[in-house]
């Protein structure tokens, strides 16, 4: 059951100014801070007595780590680019559709304009919407940390709910989506048509050529215990003709790769059947 | 309220047209909220204020062994703990009722209040509420009304019922045999969550010796009053209740108002402290008390020829661990049992059962949204088995003026749901709709059109009184001071009143000013709830302006020596009828009336016109006069997700004249989007006695992409005889129609009937699935 | 400690703590009761003001957080030498209120959205406010008013 927002404790707060700053903050506190991005998940969390905290350290103001641009790796992101500055950027809609169409129906503008794409991933919940389009774009992501840097796939990066293979002195720096030709999309079924939790979402990316799916990737969120890729409808639908049947045909699948729970919000039955709903309108929507 | 107002009005204004009521104008509220300086209780920041937090049973049945009040006065901060010991006056807060006690020794629901911490700091307050050590027996627990009902666990030592409601009209089981159509449903309501925007709260601060004001969350500061009072061990005229701006009302703080505020006034007398009580958002979900969960068993009978006959029901109320407002609401669903059609042979037993869940406050529909459902429902049943349009028969069926109610009230005027019923027909063009959705649709979505018809007796429900106050003072220089007791929570009732005091008056409306609302200064005008605030209060209002324009009248006619009745007053002025060039301000002829001693003051106060029914028959004249509804929904389900989507909803009112259009509107389609929640998107989710998602993130209410398109309103101004200028209300019609539009409109979409609401989306998907025939839900 | 940040126009310099919201700072140490706590977890809106004219939820943001650069404006701040904003007159115009209690926060988030967009479609609208909750309107009379405050602010220009 949900637990009660009471008055924040009492914390410590430090603003560095730089990522060296922020890092070796991290260090000395040795598990005992956590970054204050957005703040859109952390401060509820830490009300709730969910999250505890005795220092807060607050990254926005280390320029640097905002940018969105193409680099040579493919699209990069900034940890701390605004999910609204994502949303609103030509780029992103150019070269990472999904991502965008995730960003148009998640949470609200008041919250996208503090959430950060490094918050929304490091919070992890099953559920975050940026996940299964980053996911079926091959994204990865930067970790730095006070030893070193080091990119992870996001494919490898979710291990359970709140979890991450981040380890608490490092910070996410960026993100990677190499390009890529070909078309993807998102699609997402709440409770209500606006500023809901999705009961379960979905992302695809497709290649066609000549009306043949030459490259088919496909991502869950909200349906297992991290955000998922759909490997078993990939395999069945890659090489194949892109047409109603076959996509209906593949996405069968998905029913036997997710592992969804009943909560308050929909039943692990009802997410089963809609997995499968999702995945087959997801993937007509880009093969 | 014995007087023809409406007509007493039109002789005095001779006739003319109204300049005031029925135009829009600029509400007495409104340049406050739109500027930010409304101030509703939680923003009065007393800064030596103490803290006040409830410690809650976590136990939905048990007995307060013992309360350590040491665990918590420990806590550096924290300068009292209240038990029910030290309640000073009766430990007794029950309604109709006496029930319910302020702090209990006894938890009857999860969360019922066994302490009250007080502390200097916020933050003590919450730290001694965690360290409190309280000792619980607890006590088998029971869930379910009719468990309940059979079992021998006493939740009261009085028994297991709270309420009941009978009806006996005509001759039933005669009038079935007659019948050559008869359907017999079982229907599940279920509770709906108020989640106004603006939590609970209260600022208590002592006066002198003996004394206190408290700003506080309700919507009935007389009632408050006298609750307080009575916690407290004091008379009414010791308490003041002054009720600042409210964010939002919905009846839910007409049941809470005087508990909220019983707490802050116990902590500030006791701590002789000015004392703040602001619930959390989650206190607010979690343990404040909800719409009552209805089960009906509903029989409805009909002769070939398309005419009702009879209907039999027996329902039962979930009234949780206190019968609060349940009495109330239990009866009003008897009486409004038969819908807006006319039944000469009706047979109801209603019954509301202690449960350990929590208990039901009052609720816009306050009973008929659970009930109506069931009838409206039905009457598309029964259409259907008549082989007769759903419009069609209920126009059939509708009551007219001449017409008698389920409880044998004659309603000679003010009938207008046949011709409401026709226009909104009309404009949402139900023929063509209906004939066209009931055509094969092909792809994963389905079309349909419902329709639902309501209807709400405006007046206080289940008590023998309801009387109503205003007071109207003509200062010198010829502005007007009003008072009413009636509590602006958002409706706008208090702007109507002081339209029509300034049309009766014949002065602009913006020199009339609706004083600040403070128990010590205005009438006792009764609760804000029932649509009552226009019909009956409004015409107190009147009452007092017709008085005082008795006098002006007479003193002018003195003036001019012509008669009284030749006086006009018209845009601040006064004149002579028969000779226009004697004529007066009325500035300067209020002046002269305090120069003649005359009183430039009156009070109005009148009692509902309406008795108290027969509480084996139910028969009686319940209610002044009814509002009728009837909204039409269409609707689009997705086959695959179960997604319901409305298109759009033409709703319509009679409701007497309108004094107010836009704000009229705004009730409509705001109760409008209160309804699609509660059908669509909304679910309090409760096991064993608690509430499974006690948050805005989890209790769903519709955000503005979820507002269908709204057809322009249909209005059918049936006016009310005996109300001021014929108004009756409409506060909360709109709303009651709305879910059963939408359930009539899915099952054309689907050809499947749901016989529960809320409309579950998971409950239609697995619905729609199992009629594929891929299964049923396992 | 001590935060300096610009508020509706003016400087100002208090003592705050670093576990205290935003929110709690405006209405407890600064008076600024128009900003509410509906639920302070993000969830409601009604503790929304603009920051450097964007709106964001105040019950997530630590009063620490603010500095020289930042300026916040709460609905205190629209009017100017006594006279009301073109979207407050909309409101009062179109009836977009009616409790009141979500007023400042929904006319905050629709101002910002007119000055970035002047002429803002429904659905643009219904974008920008989809996450301010109001259960009195029914948020008809609400897209009518910024509408209307769309069309005096274009015939004032």
């Amino acid at each position: 059951m949900e637990a009660e927002v009471r008055p924040l404790p009492k914390m410590e707060y430090r603003a560095p100014s730089s990522l060296g700053e922020a890092l070796a903050l991290l260090k000395d506190w040795q598990g005992q801070a956590r970054l204050l991005a957005g703040g859109t998940d952390l401060i509820p969390k830490i009300k709730k007595r969910a999250v505890a905290a005795d220092l807060l350290i607050d990254v926005n103001r280390i320029s640097g780590l905002s940018g969105i641009e193409l680099g040579k790796d493919g699209l990069q992101i900034g940890g701390l680019a605004r999910l609204a500055e994502i949303e609103a950027s030509p780029l992103v809609r150019e070269k990472a559709p999904a991502l965008t169409q995730a960003l148009q129906i998640m949470a609200c503008p008041p919250i996208r304009n503090r959430a950060t794409i490094a918050g929304n991933l490091c919070t992890a919940s099953p559920a975050a919407d940026t996940a299964p389009p980053l996911l079926v774009l091959n994204a990865s992501v930067r970790l730095q940390g006070s030893g070193g840097e080091r990119m992870v796939p996001l494919a490898e990066f979710f291990l359970g709910p709140a979890e991450t293979v981040k380890r608490p002195d490092e910070i996410l720096t960026a993100v990677i989506i190499p390009l890529e030709e070909g078309r993807s999309g998102f699609l997402k079924l709440g409770r209500r048509k606006a500023f809901t939790l999705s009961i379960a979402s979905a992302a695809a990316f497709a290649k066609t050529r000549g009306g043949r799916i030459e490259e088919v990737r496909v991502a869950l969120g909200a349906v297992a215990p991290t955000p998922i890729r759909g490997r078993k409808v990939e395999e069945t639908l890659k090489g194949k003709e892109a047409n109603e049947a076959n996509i209906a045909q593949a996405a069968e699948w998905i029913r036997s790769e997710v592992k969804p729970i009943s909560d308050v919000r929909a039943s692990a039955e009802y997410r089963r059947d809609m997995s499968y709903v999702l995945t087959r309108r997801v993937l007509g929507k880009v093969a | 309220m014995e007087l023809a107002y409406l007509e007493e009005v039109r002789k005095l204004l001779h006739g003319r047209d109204y300049h005031v009521v029925g135009t829009d104008v600029k509400r007495v509220d409104a340049v406050e909220k739109v500027a930010g300086l409304a101030k509703y209780s939680a923003d009065y920041l007393i800064e030596k204020a103490v803290h006040v937090k409830a410690a809650r049973s976590p136990h939905a049945h048990a007995l307060v062994k013992k309360v350590d009040r040491e665990s918590a006065l420990r806590v550096p901060g924290v300068v009292e703990v209240l038990t029910a010991d030290d309640v000073p006056g009766e430990n007794q807060i029950g309604y109709l009722v006496e029930d319910q006690p302020i702090i209990t020794n006894k938890a009857r629901y999860c969360g019922d209040i066994v302490a009250l911490i007080v502390a200097r700091k916020e933050r003590a307050a919450w730290e001694g509420a965690d360290r409190l050590q309280v000792e619980y027996e607890p006590l088998a627990e029971v869930f379910d009304p009719r468990e309940s009902l059979q079992s021998s666990l006493r939740i009261h030592d009085h028994g297991n019922i709270a309420a009941e409601a009978k009806i006996r009209k005509g001759n039933v089981d005669e009038a079935f045999r007659r019948c050559e159509v008869i359907i017999e449903r079982t229907y599940r309501t279920g509770s709906q969550d108020h989640a106004y925007l603006e939590p609970e709260a209260a600022v208590a601060i002592p006066t002198g010796a003996r004394g206190v004001t408290v700003i506080g969350t309700n919507q009935n500061p007389f009632r408050t009053r006298h609750t307080v009072a009575r916690v407290l061990g004091w008379k009414d005229s010791e308490v003041t209740i002054t009720t600042p701006y409210i964010g939002g009302g919905f009846g839910g703080k007409d049941t809470y108002g005087p508990v909220i505020c019983s707490l802050a006034a116990l902590a500030a007398v006791k701590s002789g402290r000015p004392a703040m009580i602001v619930y959390t958002r989650y206190e607010s979900f979690a343990y404040r008390f909800k719409r009552g969960p209805f089960e009906i068993k509903y029989k409805t009978g009909a002769t070939q020829d398309g005419k009702l006959q009879a209907i039999d029901i027996e329902y039962l109320v979930d009234a949780g661990g206190y019968a609060t407002w349940t009495v109330g609401f239990t009866k009003r669903a008897a009486y409004h049992a038969t819908g807006v059609y006319s039944v000469d042979n009706v047979r109801v037993e209603g019954r509301a059962v202690y449960t350990n869940n929590l208990p039901n406050a009052a609720f816009n529909g306050f009973g008929n949204p659970q009930m109506l459902f069931a009838v409206e429902s039905q009457m598309d049943i029964m259409a259907g088995a008549l082989k007769m349009d759903p419009v069609e028969f209920r126009v059939k069926n509708a009551l007219v003026p001449g017409s008698r109610t389920g409880t044998n009230q004659l309603l000679d005027h003010a009938v207008g749901i046949q011709e409401l019923i026709q226009k909104v027909a009309v404009q949402a063009d139900w023929q063509g709709k209906r004939k066209e959705y009931a055509l094969a649709q092909e792809g994963n979505k389905r079309r349909g059109i419902g329709v639902g018809c309501s209807w709400h007796g405006c007046g206080t429900t289940g008590f023998k009184r309801d009387w109503a106050g205003a007071s109207v003072i003509i200062n010198p220089d010829g502005s007007v001071s009003y008072s009413t007791g009636i509590v602006e929570i958002g409706q706008g009732t208090t702007t109507s009143h002081a339209m029509m005091v300034a049309e009766v008056l014949g002065i602009p409306f913006e020199h009339v000013r609706v004083d600040v609302n403070n128990t010590g200064t205005m009438p006792d005008s009764g609760e804000t709830h029932a649509q009552r605030g226009t019909i009956i209060v409004g015409t107190a209002a009147v009452d007092a302006a017709l008085k005082l324009r008795k006098r002006m009248n007479r003193l002018a006619s003195e003036m001019w020596e012509c008669s009284e009745e030749e006086v006009a007053f018209e845009k601040g002025e006064t004149y002579n009828l028969r000779n226009r060039s004697q004529r007066i301000s009325f500035s300067e002829l209020a002046y002269e009336m305090y120069m003649r001693g005359i009183p430039p003051a009156e009070y109005g106060f009148i009692k509902a016109r309406r008795g108290y029914p027969d509480p084996e028959t139910g028969q009686g004249d319940t209610y002044a006069a009814y509002t009728f509804g009837c909204t039409m929904a269409e609707v689009e389900v997705d086959l695959e997700t179960g997604q319901v989507d409305v298109l759009r909803l033409v709703p319509g009112v009679a409701a007497g004249k309108i004094i107010q259009p836009a704000v009229a509107r705004g009730q409509v389609i705001g109760c409008g989007m209160l309804g699609l929640g509660y059908a669509l998107t909304e679910r309090v989710q409760r096991r064993d006695g608690r509430m499974m998602n006690p948050s805005y993130t989890d209790y769903q209410i519709p955000t503005i992409k979820d507002k269908p398109e709204m057809a322009d309103l249909v209005i059918v101004e049936d006016e009310f005889k005996y109300s001021g200028f014929g108004a009756k209300g409409v506060g909360e019609i709109a709303f009651i129609a709305t879910p059963l539009a939408i359930a009539n409109a899915l099952d054309q979409a689907l050809g499947i009937r749901f016989y529960d609401m809320p409309l579950d989306r998971e409950k239609i998907y697995f619905a729609i699935k199992e009629k594929k025939g891929h299964g049923s839900r396992s | 400690m001590q935060i300096q940040f610009k508020l509706n126009g003016k400087i100002i310099q208090e003592e705050t703590e670093p576990q205290e919201t935003l929110l709690d700072f405006l209405r407890e140490k600064l008076n600024l009761t128009s900003v509410k706590k509906g639920c302070d977890e993000g969830e409601c809106g009604t503790c929304t003001v603009l920051l450097n004219g964007k709106p964001v939820r105040s019950c997530l943001l630590l009063s620490a957080q603010m500095r020289g650069t930042d300026e916040v404006t709460t609905i205190e701040g629209l009017a100017r030498a006594g006279e009301m904003s073109e979207i407050q007159e909309a409101f009062l115009e179109k009836y977009g209120f009616q409790c009141g209690f979500c007023t400042p926060g929904m006319i905050l988030t629709a101002k910002a959205l007119l000055d970035e967009n002047p002429r803002p479609t429904v659905q643009e609208i219904k974008d920008q406010l989809e996450g301010n909750l109001c259960r009195c309107t029914g948020y008809e009379q609400i897209l009518e008013s910024v509408q209307r405050a769309a069309e005096l602010r274009a015939a004032r220009r």
